[in-house]
């Protein structure tokens, strides 16, 4: 080998200091080009098509909810979820009191690498509260989205295509429910967690609930419903009239989340019944006359 | 180039490294995701749409010069004339590539609004808005150098003083106010939601916009060691820009007071974050204004050092209300529980923001010396 001279020695230091601290440069020349021209591989693939005269929707039990979060790492498992995004798509808020959320578990970011923590009954003076995305029926997330990547079918789902998604997180701000999450670094999974039927996202896009499409259109439940031990989820069918969802969301204890906002989520969630709240309730005499009217 | 000193190409060395340092800082963003940034799933808006927000109200510097010219007949202004259209476009093209670097998948966002496009998105609509401003002032920028070449005729000084008019609704109606309506529709967002948005969002683009272009007469005469603009040209740039200056003041304070007489729980909130926890952008909003207001109120403070010193403070309260308005504006937390939201910058993405700065001072800076800027008066004598 030839041997330098300073000068010749300096050049190439010269040269090769910069080019090594440059990250990958000829990676971001092809990501680049490919984000220009687009990928070959469509992820629409590997969404089914959408069930016609079908709306699915979710009710969610909070009297059945013991806030064990098996929900939500059965979730992050079928949706590859990974472990770079915390929280995952589900999350479980404690409640101390009938009154008011006092706050949600530590550490959620933990569930993918071991740390699982999960309680089995139902601590005392506690409840539980599991959201997600809503798949609203007027969602803010599809109307701001300037690539249109973020759409609503007509079975009821809010979806995400992965290759037009351009990252810029106004779908994320416009959510009034934080169910959205974005890849803030590049996906890391364990192989074994990997879930073929999912598309891997890239970093730059967002990500969230999907109703796991790729089950529910073929016929089968959410994963986070098989999930729930104590039965609090259901998923189904609200257009059919008898299906179990349907005859749930009757009851009087439904609500859905941040109604004032009008944009008709598709999760029902039922209230605790709480004997206790409702013991200074005594029904009152029938009115004898309206505004100088009697009756 | 001539006129090219020394110091100046130190200044350009200078810049050149910044630029470089934040490429640099860009590029890892590119290969490892945007991490690096401050921003996380409940702020997921960080200083790159505070910047958006900053140089597209400055680039109205460009329109309000061209206004006064064009429209009010004031020919005092006209050695402003070509640099604020330069200031404007540059500025709106900074804007774009705020964007551009807070995108995820940056390359892709290339393609909207082409190929990928949903029209009931407000930022569709906004930056497709962008590349027309930009458009219209390239053209008035080309017919304003060749009246000052002297190259013009009848038709051409026509054509750039309607540009130059036109401007001015297209700027403020579609630029300006559908930039803050971007904040302005999200309905989850109880700092963003008010239809004072788009109203407070073009006042205080006029306010930082008028602010640089007086920036930028005062730095030139400085450089050049001449006066750009007579006093009385200041003493009158001064006065308009105080009557913006409270006009931002009036529309900050009712926003405010109007937050925090509703008291809804969101709103308390907000305010509670705003005044306890980010204190140093309130007061610097609010504080800043007002003293601006107070300086430009003087004599004194309509002189070219008084103007340099208010249109900076300006700059500044200005920057920290686009912060506020941003990322501030997304820390109420969006259910109960979640405990307190923090957003601060992390270095990369502050050299990032820097860099970009840096780019838009560098481009002024060699253009202006390329470009014609006023018309060359023979000097008596010669």
């Amino acid at each position: 080998m030839k041997k330098l001279n300073r000068r010749e020695f300096v050049k190439l230091a010269v040269v090769a200091v910069p080019g090594s601290l440059m990250p990958q440069p000829l990676k971001v020349f092809n990501d680049a080009v490919n984000q220009i021209l687009g990928t070959k591989q469509k992820s629409n693939k590997y969404v089914p098509k959408p069930i016609t005269n079908a709306g699915f929707g979710m009710v969610i039990d909070l009297g059945k909810c013991i806030g064990c979060r098996r929900c939500a790492y059965a979730c992050k498992l079928e949706n590859s979820v990974p472990d770079t995004i915390s929280p995952p798509y589900i999350m479980v808020f404690e409640t101390g009191s009938a009154t008011g959320v006092t706050g949600h578990f530590p550490s959620p970011e933990r569930l993918g690498k071991g740390t699982t923590m999960f309680y089995t009954k139902l601590r005392k003076n506690k409840w539980y509260m599991p959201v997600q995305c809503n798949h609203c029926d007027k969602p803010p997330c599809v109307q701001v989205c300037p690539t249109g990547a973020s759409y609503k079918d007509p079975d009821g789902l809010v979806l995400i295509d992965y290759e037009k998604c351009i990252g810029c997180r106004y779908c994320m701000t416009a959510c009034p429910y934080n169910a959205r999450r974005f890849n803030w670094w590049e996906p890391e999974i364990h192989h074994d967690q990997m879930n073929p039927l999912v598309p891997m996202r890239r970093h730059g896009v967002v990500e969230k609930c999907t109703f796991c499409v790729h089950r529910t259109r073929k016929g089968k439940t959410t994963r986070c419903v098989e999930a729930c031990p104590n039965k609090a989820r259901t998923f189904g069918n609200f257009d059919d009239l008898d299906s179990k969802v349907s005859k749930l969301v009757e009851s009087e204890r439904n609500f859905r989340l941040k109604e004032g906002l009008n944009t008709e989520p598709r999760i029902w969630y039922l209230t605790k019944p709480k004997e206790k709240i409702m013991r200074w309730y005594r029904p009152l005499p029938p009115p004898k006359n309206i505004r100088g009217v009697k009756l | 180039m001539k006129n090219a000193g020394r110091s100046f190409y130190i200044f350009i060395i200078i810049l050149l490294a910044i630029i470089g340092w934040g490429g640099f800082n860009w590029l890892r963003f590119l290969t490892h995701g945007s991490g690096l940034t401050g921003s996380s799933d409940v702020v997921p808006w960080g200083i790159y749409i505070s910047g958006l927000a900053y140089f597209i109200g400055v680039s109205a510097g460009a329109t309000i010069i061209g206004l006064l010219i064009h429209a009010f007949g004031r020919e005092d202004y006209a050695p402003m004339g070509i640099r604020a259209i330069l200031l404007g476009l540059l500025c709106i093209f900074g804007a774009t590539q705020f964007v551009l670097v807070d995108l995820g998948v940056p390359f892709r966002g290339l393609k909207v609004p082409l190929i990928l496009h949903n029209l009931t998105s407000l930022f569709l609509i906004s930056s497709s808005s962008y590349y027309g401003f930009m458009a219209i002032l390239s053209a008035e920028l080309y017919f304003t150098v060749k009246i000052t070449r002297g190259k013009a005729n009848e038709r051409d000084e026509k054509i750039a003083k309607w540009l130059g008019i036109l401007a001015v609704p297209y700027a403020l109606w579609v630029v300006h106010a559908f930039t803050g309506s971007i904040f302005g529709v999200v309905k989850a967002r109880e700092m963003w939601n008010t239809p004072m948005l788009p109203v407070h969002f073009v006042i205080s683009a006029i306010a930082s916009g008028f602010a640089m272009v007086i920036l930028v007469a005062v730095i030139t005469s400085k450089i050049e060691k001449r006066e750009l603009l007579t006093s009385e040209t200041f003493d009158h740039m001064g006065k308009l820009l105080a009557f913006f200056v409270i006009a931002t003041l009036f529309l900050d304070f009712f926003d405010y007071f109007i937050l925090r007489y509703s008291g809804t729980k969101e709103a308390m909130e907000t305010w509670h974050i705003l005044t306890r926890r980010y204190t140093i952008l309130f007061v610097m909003n609010i504080g800043g204004l007002t003293l601006a207001f107070f300086i430009l109120l003087f004599k004194r403070g309509r002189t070219p050092n008084g103007l340099l010193i208010a249109a900076s403070i300006i700059q500044l309260a200005i920057i920290a209300y686009r912060i506020d308005l941003v990322s501030v504006g997304q820390l109420a937390p969006l259910y109960p529980g979640m405990g307190e939201l923090y957003y601060y910058p992390t270095l990369p993405e502050v050299s990032v923001a820097l860099g970009l700065v840096a780019l838009i001072i560098l481009l002024y800076t060699v253009l202006s010396k390329i470009i014609p800027m006023e018309e060359i008066v023979p000097e008596p004598g010669v």
